[in-house]
Parts: structure tokens; C-alpha cells; sequence
């Protein structure tokens, strides 16, 4: 997949980013419209390690977790104040 | 993709974290560590990797949000992406997004309090405690780790290590009542979705991949449900030792039994068919009893669906087995949409958690109940699939047919559906042959088989047949008989009569409505609305059939003239030809020539009443020649013809020529015999007169007169017996029967008994043969007497011509004045008159002989007709013998009758 010498594979790798980028977009509006929360980049790694092949089944528990080991972080302020309701 | 960065997936990984932590990469040490932990651990996906499943899981979950405009959207860019070929993965990055998408409508907010609450633990937690990842192995660890402190509700499964945890870890803060709680809700978290994800995708239901603890509400903590729960994780990590089966994990499993796939618990155990709970688990005795009565239910569709499966695969099974495998099919989608009801309110309490209650969730004794009458579907549908192994065609419609003959009108109307939806197939053939003519039955199934090797010459006879094993068993024999003569009758009309008028003239009543809606009919009132159709059918096919035989074939004037020529009717005509015949049939038969027995035959047409025939008749109308053996004169080989084609031949086939010839021939001899008689009768006039000049001769002469006036009497009863007892008896019967006849069998079956009638009583079948052969002995005497005769009368004649012109030389002589006759003469007379009348015993002997031989003969001919078994012949011996001339000669005829006035054969 790599980048071949020669004119040819100059055009080959024009049309494949476009290809590219138009995967990505295509890939963000499914996510936008599924309401996954995931930005461009988060993204773009995600679609990398599938394609890597790594078990979506897996990685989206991973995300998952991390999504509320950050809620998480952002909490002592809440609890404290919930807490303090009867 | 084409990407310059190749990067490694634990920097991706790793960048993974930092992103959505949004931290540096030193802090998310830990929670990389976990990340790579749980993908490491589950590297295989236990779902199918069906890109297009997905797909259409993300469109249901939008529509289920009411989204459709989405949903549409989502398919385009699906699409899309589908067509650009750059990633390699997709499946993979749609599962991903699933998993990672959230419904809008869900209300997040007082429970992500207690996520967060109880999310705090995880740092902490997250080395030593991966209970919350997808990796069933170490649930238990995680639970023995941390003993046992028994949670009353939970049953005997530990469930503990999740409170002390939250008690631990919160140190109190998680409301106390209800410490199960967060567990409850944590553990849905993870073991949720590892559930979700190793259960199968045969299962209906949606994926929702909504985070549950940003959407399980605030239970009541109905204990229940969180056993329930825990049970699930513990059956997950089952690893052996005395682990209890709760209801709810066989109510997953009996679900699944339901479909035919083997459970956790529950598996098919092949070498007793039958399936049975996994014997290590320690289950009470009722739930296992209950199991097992529920996977009767997984059994029987099992045996369907083998069925169903097999004989689709089978490509000569027909077209009324594919009817019966999709009438199984649809049945069996009506049980699966009970499945799937079954499995969403399954899924339903899955997705509520405790929500439910004990009153709806779903037990064995509640899928007891529901699945009942499902149960007695499937029965009757195994029943019938069994009952039907191995038969197709009519004979598959005849088995489902005798399986609604049960008392049960729950059955009786499932049977009955399917039955109509089987026997379409069936119908359509039916009405296709009676109303067109037309068979199309590549897989044999119809009962009425066509040979495609037999020519038209023999359509009527040999083409088509039934097919006995076929005919449902809705229709009887004779219904079956008639629908193959209405076709036959049409396929006769277009091939043979070729007559082409279609079938919609020809039948007055109109083609069918739908043939399922005459299924309908069929079943309300099974005897008369079939029957109604084929009779209707049958009685136009069969009433134009007739009407072109008779009007353009002229088939009963033909029989007519079968009677008239070669069964001797018309008198005048065969008399007139006997007599121009007679003259050349003297001849030895190997100088006949045909043309001139055809131009004999032509002016005996022309010259009695047979002109006024119909030249149709007369021209089929042809002198044959038998073959010659050696020494036959014309008698014994001549015979007239009739020549017969087309459709008339269909009756007239060539067996019942040949009959036809055989009668001919023997009628002719008869009538040979007559002719013969009643020359020497004209013989016995003429010349009596003559002869009564030569008184030597009258002993002869007499003696003569005798026999030939038995013979006389002989052939006269003959001759009635044939012409009345015979001839016209049978031709009276046929003729009724065949202006009687309804459809072309009728003719031709009346038509050979009549044939077979006239044989037997001609004596020309096999077990007349000796009485026969006395006849013909009879006619040969007869014959000699003629020979004898005419010798004698040659002889008289020649000697009374002598004498007369002996006397009229002398009369000559006297008038010439001169002797009468002189001595030498009248020497000469004297002499030759001695010599004749020495002559004279000779034929007196003779014919003396003659006599003897001819009664003797007669005698025989007499007994053998009183011990022949028709009884007209016994009255024909009545007849001959009426004066007793012969029985006083015969003893064997003086003994007595007996009580059936007719002696025995051994005598």
C-alpha cells in the first residue's frame, strides 16, 4: 500500500486520498448520525485499529470505559454536591 | 488505507486514550494498560462478521428511535461507502459505531450519577478487577477473590464481590438500602454486553447498544431480577462443580431449544432423540420435568425443518411436495413469530433490567401455557411430515387427505388448510386436462400418465392410462375414469378427428373460478362440487365427441354397413352376387384375378338395392383374397372387405376386422351350403320330369330326394339360428346400447361384446372348435352330395339323351321307309341300356354310403350341441331333432336331459 514510484502512482495516490477523505467523511456522518460522540480524530484512529483488525467488540468497551473514566474525573465536584441532598 | 503512517495499534491505542481522557500520555498509563489488557484478551469477535447484518441492525435501532429520515440517509452513505472500496474492514467500523451510539431520547441524568459514583472505584479497581471487561474467565475469579458474604436475594451465587466492592470502595456513600444496586446496574454494564455480544445473531432482536448505565433507571431493586442477573454472569463463567440452573437461564435456553439450537443447558442428545438437560446441573426436579415438556417443542420443529430442508434439495419432488414444504414453511413462520415475540419480551427485561416484575417476566410455566397450542401445531405437522415420507404427487395429497379425518376440529381445520394448499398443485392439473386437453406433469404426479411413444392410430387405446398409486384419495375410481376419458375425448378430437374447436365452445359451462377457492368448495362440500365440475365436463366432452363421429364420421352408418356386407344383411345384393360369383369361384383359386371379382362385385352393386347406399360406403367396400393353399378353389378364398380409417378406426380396429372377416367367412359358407342345396333342388325339379321316363332310375332318385331333404331341413335351421338367434339378437342389443351410449367407450365396449357374442355363438371361438369342425364335416357331405348328384344326373341325362335319339333315329329311319332299327342298333341300345342300368347300384350305393356318413355325422353333431353350455345351441338341437328322426338312431341321445336340460360332456 505503499507509495509507488513513478507518475502513474503519483495520479494512483491522488485519486486514493480522495477516496480517502471521502471514506472519512462518509464514516463521520454515519458516526454524527449514530451519535457516537467521536471527533474526526478519535475517529480516524478508530477506523485505523479496525482496520488493523482489532475486535470492534473489544474496542468498543475500551471506549466505552475511558468515556467514563473521564465522566468519572469529572465528577467529585457532583457528588459532593449530591451527596449532600437528603 | 493508503496511509503513509503506519502506525503500530498500541500507539494508536494509546493515542485513543489520550484523546478521549484528554490527557497527557503519562496519565493514562493505567487506563492504557486496561485497554490493551481487554483487547489482548478478546481478540476474536464473537459475533458474525456480517457487515450487512449491521447495517441493517443500525437502521432498525433508527427507526426504532422514529428516525427514518436517518435511517434513509444512513443506507445512502452506507451505500457509499460500500461502493468505494477503501476500507477493508467495514463491517468491523459499522459494528464499532453501533456499539459506540446512543439514543438522543434516553434520559441520562440522575443515573450517571450513580455511574459516576460508582465509576470512581474503577482507577482504583482497574488493575486487579477487570469484572467489568468482556472476558467471562475471570468473572468468577473476580468473585471468589472476594468471598462470599451471602446476599440473601441472590440466591447461592456470589454476588457479593460486587458489593463489598461498592461497599468498600464508597465507603458508604452508595445508599445503603439498596447496596445491590450499583452492583446491579455495573454489572449489566459489562455483562450486558458481553451477553449481548455471545449471544447468537439467529436471534431477532435489535442490538441496542445504548450504554446501560447511562439508561438503567432506579430500580425498586426487586431481588429477583438481579439474581437473575447474576445468575447470567455466573452462567457465563460456569466452570464446573454444583452450579444451579435458574428459571431464567433454561427460559434462554428453552427459547433457543424452541428453534432447534442447542442451549447451554439443554442439548440435543442424538442417541435418544430427544433433548435433555445437561445431567452435572442441579436443577429441581419440576423445572427439569417443566424444561423438558418445553423442548418437546424444539424436537418437533426440528423434524420439520429436516423435512422441509431435505426435500427442498430434492429436485424431483413435484410440484405438490413444494406445496406442502411451503404450506410447513408458512406455519413454521407463524411459530417463529411467536419465537420472536417470546425472545423481545426476553429482551425486554433484559434492557429494563428489574423493571418488569415478577408478573411478566417469563417462566417456564408461563411459555407452558403460550406455547400450547403452538405445541399441538407442531404435533400435527410432525404427524403429517412423518405420515408423508417419501411420497409425492397425488399420493402425498391422498396421505395429508386421510389425516383430516379426526374428531379434532382444531386439527381438522390446520389439516384442512394445508390440504387445500396441496392438492392446488393437483386441481390445476385436473382442470387443465378436462378443459384443455393438456398434460404437463414433469414430475409424474398426476394420475393420469401419457405415452408419448404411441401414434395417433392408437391414441384411443393405449395412450393414455391411469395412474392408480396417484389418485388422491378424495376422488374415486369412477370420478378418476371419467376425468381420463374427458381428456382423452379431447386430445381424440384435436388429434385424431382433428377438430380443432376449443374447449370453451364445446363446454357449455364456464371455466372455473381460482382453483384454491374451489379447494374451499372442495372441503365444505367435498362430494358434490368436484363431482359436479368433472360430470358437467364429462357430459359435453363425451356429447360432442359423438356428434362428430356420427355427423362427420358417420361411424353408425358404417357400423350399419358392416352389417349389411360382410355380416351378410343385405340379402338381395349378396344372393345376386353369389350368383354372378359362382362361375369363377369354381375355378382353383390360384386363377382368380382380383379386378375381376371387384368388377363382379361393382355390377352386383349396381344391379340390387345396395346402389342406393351412400357412396361413402361403397367405396370402402373391396373384395379380398385369402391365401391359397394348394388345391382351394375360389370358395375358399374369397371374402369381401370393408376399409376402415381414421376415427372409425378407433372402433373398428383391426382385432375386430379380422373377427369381422372370420364371421363373414363362415356366414358365407353357410350361405354357400344353402345356394348349393337349392340347386340341387332346381336339379330335382327339372329333371324329375324328365327322368320319370327311366323308372330304374327312381330308387336313386328318390334316395336322392331324401338326403338332400334333410340336408334341406339341416341348413334350414341353421341358417335361422344363425341369422335370428345370432345376428340380429346381438346387432338389436348393440344398436340400443350404442344409441344409448354416452361417450365413446361405451360404443367400442358394446361393440366387441358384441363381437365376442357373435364369435362364440358362430361357433368360431376356441371351445367350439369340435362342434366346428362337424359343421364344416356337415358342408363337406353336403358338397359331396352335390358332386354326387350331378354326376348321377349327368349320367341320367347323358343316357336319356341316348335313348332319345335312339329313338328318334328310328323314328327318322321309319320315316325314310326304312328298318326302325336294325339288329346291330338295338344290340347296341340293349347293351348299353344294361350297362347303365348296372350302373345304377353303384350310385345306389353311393349315395347309400353318403347317407350313412351324413347322419352319423349329423348324430354327432347333435350330442355335442346338448352338452354345449349356450343354450341356444341346446334349442338348436331341439330343432334339428324335432320329429326324433336321429334320436332313434342314436342312443346317446335317447338319455335323459336332466333337471338343467342339458346333458353332461362326458358321456
Amino acid at each position: 500500500m505503499g507509495n509507488g514510484s513513478g507518475p502513474g502512482s503519483l495520479a494512483l495516490a491522488a485519486t486514493n486520498l480522495n477516496a480517502v477523505r471521502e471514506t472519512m467523511d462518509v464514516n463521520l456522518e454515519i458516526s454524527r448520525i449514530l451519535n457516537t460522540g467521536l471527533d474526526t480524530e478519535t475517529l480516524s484512529i478508530c477506523v485505523r485499529l479496525c482496520e488493523q483488525g482489532i475486535n470492534p467488540e473489544a474496542l468498543s468497551s475500551v471506549i466505552k470505559e475511558l468515556r467514563k473514566t473521564t465522566e468519572a474525573l469529572q465528577a467529585p465536584e457532583n457528588m459532593t454536591s449530591y451527596l449532600e441532598t437528603p | 488505507m493508503a496511509t503513509p503512517d503506519q502506525k503500530s495499534p498500541n500507539v494508536l491505542l494509546q493515542n485513543l486514550c489520550c484523546r478521549i481522557l484528554g490527557r497527557s500520555e503519562a496519565d493514562v498509563a493505567q487506563q492504557f494498560q486496561f485497554a490493551v489488557r481487554v483487547i489482548g484478551s478478546n481478540f476474536a469477535p464473537t459475533v458474525e462478521r456480517d457487515e450487512f447484518l449491521v447495517a441493517e441492525k443500525i437502521k432498525k435501532e433508527l427507526i426504532r428511535q422514529r428516525r427514518e429520515a436517518d435511517a434513509a440517509l444512513f443506507s445512502e452513505l452506507h451505500r457509499k461507502l460500500h461502493s468505494q472500496g477503501v476500507l477493508k474492514n467495514k463491517w468491523s467500523i459499522l459494528y464499532l459505531l453501533l456499539n459506540l451510539s446512543e439514543d438522543p431520547r434516553r434520559q441520562a441524568n440522575k443515573v450517571s450519577n450513580y455511574a459516576t459514583l460508582f465509576a470512581q472505584a474503577l482507577p482504583r479497581d482497574a488493575h486487579s478487577t477487570p469484572y467489568y471487561c468482556a472476558r467471562p474467565q475471570t468473572l468468577p475469579l473476580n468473585y471468589q477473590d472476594r468471598g462470599t458474604q451471602a446476599v440473601p436475594s441472590s440466591g447461592s451465587l456470589g454476588s457479593s464481590g460486587i458489593s463489598s466492592i461498592g461497599m468498600g470502595a464508597l465507603g458508604g456513600p452508595a445508599p445503603a438500602p439498596q447496596p445491590l444496586l450499583p452492583g446491579q446496574s455495573h454489572q449489566t454494564l459489562g455483562v450486558g454486553d458481553c451477553l449481548r455480544q455471545q449471544l447468537g445473531s439467529r436471534l431477532a432482536w435489535t442490538l441496542t447498544a445504548n450504554q446501560p448505565s447511562s439508561q438503567t433507571p432506579p430500580s425498586k431493586g426487586i431481588p429477583n431480577a438481579v439474581s437473575r442477573s447474576m445468575t447470567r454472569s455466573r452462567r457465563e463463567g460456569e466452570t464446573g462443580g454444583a452450579m444451579e440452573i435458574t428459571e431464567a437461564a433454561l427460559v434462554r435456553d428453552i427459547l433457543y431449544v424452541f428453534q432447534g439450537i442447542d442451549g447451554k443447558n439443554i442439548k440435543m442428545s442424538n442417541t435418544e432423540n430427544c433433548y435433555k438437560v445437561e445431567g452435572k446441573a442441579n436443577l429441581s426436579k419440576s423445572l427439569r420435568d417443566t424444561a423438558v415438556r418445553l423442548a418437546e417443542l424444539g424436537w418437533l420443529h426440528n423434524k420439520i425443518r429436516k423435512y422441509t430442508d431435505q426435500r427442498s434439495l430434492d429436485r424431483s419432488f413435484g410440484l405438490v411436495g413444494q406445496s406442502f414444504c411451503a404450506a410447513l414453511h408458512q406455519e413454521l413462520k407463524e411459530y417463529y413469530r411467536l419465537l420472536s415475540v417470546l425472545h423481545s419480551q426476553l429482551q425486554l427485561e433484559d434492557d429494563q433490567g428489574v423493571n418488569l416484575g415478577l408478573e411478566s417476566s417469563l417462566t417456564l410455566r408461563r411459555l407452558l401455557v403460550w406455547t400450547y397450542d403452538p405445541k399441538i401445531r407442531l404435533k400435527t405437522l410432525a404427524a403429517l411430515v412423518d405420515h408423508c415420507q417419501g411420497r409425492k404427487g397425488g399420493e402425498l395429497a391422498s396421505a395429508v387427505h386421510a389425516y383430516t379425518r379426526t374428531g379434532d376440529p382444531y386439527m381438522r381445520s390446520l389439516v384442512q388448510h394445508i390440504l387445500s394448499l396441496v392438492s392446488h398443485p393437483v386441481l390445476s392439473f385436473l382442470y387443465r386436462w378436462i378443459y384443455d386437453g393438456e398434460l404437463e406433469d414433469t414430475y409424474h404426479e398426476f394420475f393420469v400418465a401419457s405415452d408419448p411413444t404411441v401414434k395417433t392410430d392408437r391414441l384411443w387405446h393405449d395412450k393414455y392410462t391411469l395412474r392408480k398409486s396417484m389418485i388422491p384419495s378424495f376422488m374415486t375410481m369412477d370420478q378418476s375414469r371419467k376425468v381420463l376419458l374427458i381428456g382423452k375425448s379431447i386430445n381424440f378430437l384435436h388429434q385424431v378427428c382433428h377438430d380443432q374447436t376449443p374447449t370453451t365452445k364445446m363446454i357449455a359451462v364456464t371455466k372455473s373460478a381460482e382453483p384454491p377457492q374451489d379447494a374451499a368448495d372442495l372441503f365444505t362440500d367435498l362430494e358434490n362440487a368436484f363431482q359436479g365440475k368433472i360430470d358437467a365436463a364429462y357430459f359435453e366432452t363425451s356429447k360432442y365427441l359423438l356428434d362428430v363421429l356420427n355427423k362427420k364420421y358417420s361411424l353408425l352408418d358404417h357400423m350399419q354397413a358392416m352389417r349389411r356386407y360382410l355380416l351378410l344383411g343385405q340379402g338381395d345384393f349378396i344372393r345376386h352376387l353369389m350368383d354372378l360369383l359362382k362361375p369363377e369361384l369354381v375355378r382353383p383359386a390360384t386363377t382368380l384375378y382380383q379386378h375381376n371379382l371387384t368388377g363382379i362385385l361393382e355390377t352386383a352393386v349396381r344391379a340390387t338395392n345396395a346402389q342406393f347406399d351412400s357412396p361413402e360406403t361403397l367405396r370402402r367396400l373391396d373384395v379380398r383374397l385369402l391365401e391359397v393353399s394348394p388345391g382351394d378353389t375360389g370358395w375358399d378364398v374369397f371374402s369381401l372387405d370393408y376399409h376402415v380409417d381414421g376415427p372409425i378406426a378407433t372402433v373398428f380396429t383391426r382385432e375386430c376386422m379380422s373377427h369381422y372377416l372370420r364371421v363373414f367367412n363362415f356366414l358365407w359358407r353357410a350361405k354357400r351350403m344353402e345356394y348349393i342345396l337349392t340347386d340341387i333342388r332346381k336339379g330335382h325339379m327339372c329333371n324329375a320330369k324328365l327322368l320319370r321316363n327311366m323308372p330304374e332310375l327312381s330308387g336313386v332318385l328318390h334316395q336322392c330326394h331324401i338326403l338332400a331333404s334333410e340336408m334341406v331341413h339341416f341348413i334350414h335351421q341353421m341358417q335361422y339360428y344363425i341369422t335370428f338367434e345370432v345376428l340380429e339378437c346381438s346387432w338389436d342389443e348393440l344398436w340400443n346400447r350404442v344409441q344409448q351410449a354416452q361417450d365413446l367407450d361405451h360404443i367400442i365396449a358394446a361393440h366387441e361384446a358384441f363381437l365376442d357374442t357373435i364369435t362364440s355363438r358362430c361357433l368360431l371361438d376356441s371351445g367350439s372348435r369340435v362342434l366346428l369342425n362337424q359343421l364344416r364335416a356337415v358342408f363337406d357331405q353336403i358338397i359331396e352330395l352335390q358332386n354326387a348328384q350331378d354326376a348321377i344326373y349327368r349320367a341320367a341325362l347323358e343316357e336319356l339323351q341316348r335313348r332319345l335319339q335312339f329313338e328318334e333315329k328310328k323314328k327318322q329311319h321309319e320315316i325314310e321307309g326304312q328298318w326302325g332299327v336294325t339288329a346291330a342298333e338295338e344290340e347296341e341300345e340293349n347293351r348299353r341300356i344294361r350297362e347303365f342300368q348296372e350302373s345304377i347300384p353303384k350310385m345306389c350305393s353311393q349315395l347309400q354310403i353318403l347317407t350313412h356318413f351324413y347322419q352319423g355325422i349329423v348324430q354327432q353333431f347333435l350330442v355335442l350341441l346338448t352338452t354345449s353350455s349356450d343354450e341356444s345351441l341346446r334349442f338348436l338341437s331341439f330343432r334339428l331333432d324335432f320329429n326324433e328322426h336321429y334320436k332313434a338312431r342314436e342312443p346317446r341321445l335317447r338319455v335323459s336331459l336332466g333337471t338343467r336340460g342339458r346333458r353332461s360332456a362326458h358321456m
